[in-house]
């Protein structure tokens, strides 16, 4: 079979080539995901159009409002900015569990999130800070919260020829901050059976202001937990223990070769507390 | 017997000969050989676990432009009885296909893409069975059966079976003793099927010419094992086949056999064109050899002061679609540690519609060792004796019978226990959640044969030549042995792994044997150049052979001789050759006795997380008897491969099959084996009781150090969290299970 | 007189010893003398036996020395995981 390989240098020469080919074409950020699923034979793209060379794609911006963090900018880089790690601690714990050492010289947040898994790291640590995606496409540019980018497993909003551009997110405010945890069984090159962001914003006297939690791998896309009940009290044993059962009695996870439903929804839970207590021990230190 | 004396390179840890080529990337391994005009040959595989064979038409594939050769298993000569009739229906399925996976037909063409577009034209109807997929399944009454011809072995006619064989030991009468007892253990183990994880996947070019010779460029663990089965398969003459091996990225008991190398053989005979083959790690995990899943059930009746008195064993194994588990290994290791008066083992070979399984590290012993000290170690708690303590008291030594008859020489079981006892580990304070596991394993090891050459060049520098392929820095061990022997720069003598037309005969890179064996014979070989040299010397002194010694690289006249030349240095004698006698070769070939069994003791910490079942390995020590250790550093190489493999069957590897038998988890993100950051540090403690009968006191490390860390594991679960787990893997899921179950109790 | 230990799975075929006593100076010999006191021992025990003569065990003995204080033991023989 005939394959091309396109490397624009412009975001209009990319959503050109994508519109033209259509189906037959694939964006190429790290390449992290799709050149595997192409070597197991899942994907066979005519056309592979290489995003690496639009320079909006590859950029990191920490404004005074907020941070702009190029869809295909690799995961290494970012955790090699020290502001950016001190901003968003728990994004950054999301995109350090990406692949090895290795891949992350490569894998991207946008790549990560385009993917549409289910499991991506990615998903709930962007939702609880709230990101919001840029996306352009043939019709111009458009931004969609990152909760609505992703409609279900291996599925995205994008429409034919939409690139995600950047991932826009706003600067904590004083006493907030974010966590993110997944189990695995084991350290790192893995997938998460359980993924939880948490995102934590205090009140000057350390009572809870406003929580959010957002689950991973339990459901067919990113999975917010309402957890309204905390704000307003400390943010102690109880109030996470009400917090975990929030988040396993929200869970809808699969039984698969990576956990059983009984197990997801008992370690959702877990996960959910872990990660609160974090995010809130961070968010007190930031007062 | 062993010499005891001062060694200058013996011990010693020079870098590895072969090291700067492997870490600067430019080492050949399997899958980097190609030759001018070579085709790309892709195989066809069951999509049934178990299923008969109808019909296959390969003509549309065959009328592929780019496709050179289609074959199926008509295209092999029928097997005589007893011949290999079962490898060669393993790498072509026959008249059944009995695994997912299993290899039906294969395809060369100009690309590998082509080759997997040929594929999908080959047309096979199947009529499909009922897969056989655990032990339970195989030994139900109405259990499909494999193949309804076989009988099995060592038992009365049982009619159709899936039991291809059953082996008994025993001694004594146990059910008589266990009634003397104050207690008695009963108790029921099981693992599933792991795979040996090596990183690369199986590769070889094999190309057969016009007048039928075949040479084949492979990654094994033993080019005459390869040749043998290829010839063996193909109907050949052994020395119309050439074997040359790769480096090798791993094997671990798993390349001891063939899967690629007798079909691109006969592709490139039907094609006139080379043929490589390389695996992907999907087809490595679905279609080669893993270790066998096992269920023992175990009984151990002991006095109330810690004294063993008698046990029973019952273990049957998984072999995969045909027969050959190690389950006669299990029988024989399962007790042999301990001194038991009364004893009756019995053993089942079970066959199952999976990959048939192939030898992994230790074969059948780790399974084996995970229930008996697993036993121990409830029976020591049950007892409060310290469970080293228990073992010490019931340990063999030398002059103890095994359960399957020899007595045992000297051997350094104790010597482990007590080093644990004493080691700094075992009395490491533990927090909460924490807890401490011990467990012995025990090994044969093995001898076989092998051969050896020595060339000295012009310089006195040295070329050892040997057939074994490096598959644990043994180049290292055998120049080691080289430069020791003959008083040379360890540097200066370069150890390479020849081609089965360069190297004498020499058995398979497994049972721990190559530097005890191999090594042996490079000794050997090295000795007859010893002898050469003070020949010489004697030539050049003009003297009688007996006035010559050699002593640390030089020969000098001995002494009270009343001769008073000065040495001459073996570069001197070499610079000498052609007027002594013409080159300075030694050759020495041996069949080695008295593989000294390897013992080693473990100690393993964990800390389990008792809301996720999640088990964390924070301190590992290896602690095994080497004899003596040539190389160290690849001794503890050894001791940390094997230890980590062993955690790995511990906690998460397992083969997942759906219903239908497909394997769920072919891939290294979802079978999972431990990566670097899952790990401590391994720690190692090298005990040395040197074997009586080596020249260097040498026994087998290679294969001991994956027996103990099944049971390590699990015991030092029990002790963190309260749960005994009888049943690998002990992963998140099932701990959690046992966990919140022991709560509701 | 050299002893062998004969396994379970052979008593059978050897009008249920567990030891039985020969005069030989091999390997060779001892299954010599046992297929002539027990004929179609040979056959039961089959190709590829092994043996432990005093502790050492041998894969492929058919020439080796015992001696009349010698104790023989036979091995299944089943093919370890190849």
């Amino acid at each position: 079979m005939q394959r091309s390989f396109e490397r624009p240098q412009t975001l209009e020469q990319a959503i050109g080539l994508l519109e033209k080919h259509g189906d037959a074409a694939r964006p190429l950020a790290g390449g992290t995901d799709l050149l595997v699923q192409m070597r197991a034979g899942l994907l066979r793209p005519a056309v592979l159009v290489d995003l690496k060379g639009i320079e909006e794609l590859m950029s990191l911006e920490l404004g005074a409002d907020e941070v702009v963090i190029g869809a295909a900018h690799s995961t290494a880089s970012l955790r090699e900015n020290a502001d950016l790690v001190a901003l968003f601690p728990g994004l950054l714990e999301a995109a350090e569990l990406i692949g090895s050492e290795q891949i992350q010289g490569r894998a991207s947040l946008g790549g990560n999130l385009c993917n549409g898994s289910p499991a991506a790291d990615t998903g709930p640590a962007l939702a609880v800070v709230q990101a919001v995606c840029e996306i352009a496409g043939p019709n111009g540019r458009r931004t969609l919260p990152v909760a609505e980018f992703l409609t279900g497993p291996g599925a995205t909003a994008l429409g034919v020829g939409e690139i995600l551009v950047s991932l826009r997110i706003s600067r904590p405010p004083a006493r907030a901050a974010d966590a993110y945890l997944r189990f695995i069984p084991r350290t790192e090159m893995d997938i998460a059976v359980v993924g939880a962001g948490a995102w934590v914003r205090l009140e000057a006297d350390g009572s809870c202001a406003e929580a959010r939690l957002s689950l991973g791998a339990v459901g067919p896309t990113v999975l917010p937990v309402a957890l309204d009940a905390l704000v307003g009290g400390p943010i102690d044993d109880a109030a996470l223990a009400t917090a975990g059962e929030a988040a396993s009695a929200a869970a809808r996870p699969i039984d698969d070769k990576r956990g059983t439903i009984a197990y997801r929804r008992q370690v959702s839970g877990v996960l959910a507390r872990r990660a609160l207590r974090i995010a809130a021990d961070r968010a007190a230190q930031r007062s | 017997m062993a010499e005891d004396r001062k060694y200058r390179w013996v011990g010693t840890r020079p870098i590895r000969h072969d090291g700067v080529d492997k870490v600067t990337g430019r080492a050949n391994y399997g899958a980097d050989f190609a030759l001018p005009g070579m085709l790309w040959g892709k195989i066809l595989r069951s999509p049934h676990a178990h299923a008969r064979i109808l019909r296959i038409d390969t003509s549309r594939a065959e009328a592929m432009e780019g496709v050179k050769a289609v074959a199926t298993a008509a295209d092999l000569p029928e097997q005589r009885p007893g011949g290999a009739t079962d490898l060669s229906n393993n790498i072509l399925a026959r008249d059944k296909v009995l695994y997912h996976g299993h290899a039906v037909a294969a395809v060369a063409a100009i690309t590998a893409e082509i080759a997997a577009q040929a594929l999908d034209e080959i047309e096979i109807e199947y009529e499909a069975l009922a897969p056989v997929l655990s032990l339970d399944a195989a030994l139900a009454d109405d259990a499909p059966i494999l193949d309804t011809a076989r009988r099995a072995r060592g038992m009365d006619d049982t009619g159709p079976t899936n039991i291809a064989a059953r082996v008994d030991f025993s001694r004594g009468e146990p059910d008589q003793a266990f009634a003397s007892c104050d207690v008695v253990l009963e108790r029921s183990y099981e693992t599933q099927t792991v795979h040996q994880g090596y990183i690369e996947p199986h590769a070889c070019v094999a190309d057969t010419k016009a007048d039928g010779l075949v040479e084949i460029w492979c990654s094994t663990q033993g080019t005459f094992t390869v040749r043998s089965l290829t010839a063996d398969v193909l109907g050949l003459d052994k020395s119309r086949v050439k074997v040359t091996p790769s480096e090798i990225g791993g094997g671990f008991g798993g390349k001891t056999t063939v899967y690629l190398e007798p079909v691109a053989a006969l592709l490139s005979r039907q094609s006139g064109r080379p043929v490589k083959m390389v695996m992907s790690r999907d087809e490595v995990f679905r279609a080669t050899g893993p270790a066998a899943a096992s269920r023992i059930e175990l009984k151990v009746g002991a006095t109330q002061q810690g004294q063993l008195v008698a046990a029973t064993a019952r273990l049957w194994m998984e072999a995969g679609a045909f027969p050959g588990s190690p389950v006669q290994a299990a029988a024989m290791t399962i007790l042999a540690p301990y001194k038991l008066d009364h004893l009756f083992i019995e053993g089942f070979d079970v066959v199952v519609t999976k990959p048939k399984v192939a030898a992994y590290r230790a074969p059948g012993a780790p399974q084996a060792a995970f229930a008996m000290e697993s036993l121990l170690d409830e029976l020591a708690q049950q007892l409060k004796i310290d469970p080293i303590d228990l073992r010490l008291a019931n340990a063999v030594a030398a002059g103890d019978q095994l359960p399957y008859g020899p007595r045992y020489k000297t051997i350094g079981m104790k010597e482990t226990l007590e080093a644990a006892r004493d080691h700094p580990h075992y009395s490491a304070p533990l927090g909460e959640n924490q807890g401490r596991g011990i467990a012995l394993g025990f090994w044969f090891n093995n001898g076989l044969n092998s051969s050896a050459e020595v060339y000295l060049t012009e310089d006195g520098t040295a070329v050892v030549v040997t057939g074994n392929p490096d598959i644990g820095g043994s180049r290292a061990s055998m120049a080691i042995l080289c430069a020791e022997e003959l008083g040379i720069d360890v540097m200066k003598v370069r150890p390479i792994v020849a081609d089965t037309e360069t190297a004498g005969y020499t058995d398979v890179t497994g049972g721990s044997r190559v530097t005890f064996a191999t090594g042996w014979a490079v000794v050997n070989a090295c000795r007859v150049i010893i002898e050469d040299l003070r020949r010489r010397a004697a030539q050049i002194w003009e003297c009688d052979l007996e006035q010559v010694a050699f002593d640390d690289g030089r020969c000098l006249p001995v002494e009270g001789s009343g001769l008073s030349h000065d040495p001459l240095s073996v570069a001197e004698i070499a610079r000498k050759m052609g007027s002594t006698g013409g080159p300075i070769n030694g050759q020495a070939q041996l069949s080695a006795r008295g593989a000294g069994p390897g013992f080693a003791t473990h100690l393993c910490d964990v800390e389990v997380d008792p809301e996720t079942g999640h088990v964390d390995v924070i301190r590992y020590t290896a602690i095994q008897d080497a004899g003596r250790a040539i190389h160290p550093a690849y001794v503890e190489g050894q001791m940390q491969g094997g230890a980590v493999q062993g955690i790995g069957w511990a906690l998460n590897e397992e083969y997942l099959f759906d219903d239908e038998g497909r394997m769920e988890n072919a891939s290294f993100l979802d079978y999972r084996m431990p990566v670097a950051s899952d790990l401590p540090m391994i720690d190692t403690v090298i005990v040395e009781v040197p074997n009586p009968i080596h020249p260097y006191g040498v026994r087998g490390v290679g294969e001991t150090p994956i027996v103990p860390p099944l049971a390590a594991v699990a015991n030092a679960v029990k002790h963190a969290s309260g749960v005994r787990m009888q049943s690998l893997p002990i992963s998140p899921p099932r701990l959690l299970a046992a966990l919140q179950e022991q709560a509701a109790e | 007189m050299t002893a062998v230990v004969i396994p379970n799975g052979l008593r059978a075929h050897c009008e249920g010893c567990a030891r039985v006593e020969v005069e030989a100076v091999s390997v060779r010999g001892v299954l010599a003398a046992l297929e002539a006191r027990f004929p179609g021992f040979g056959a039961a025990l089959g190709e590829n036996v092994a043996v432990a003569i005093d502790g050492e065990v041998f894969q492929d003995p058919l020439y080796e020395a015992v001696a009349p204080e010698s104790e023989l033991h036979f091995l299944p023989a089943l093919s370890g995981g190849r």
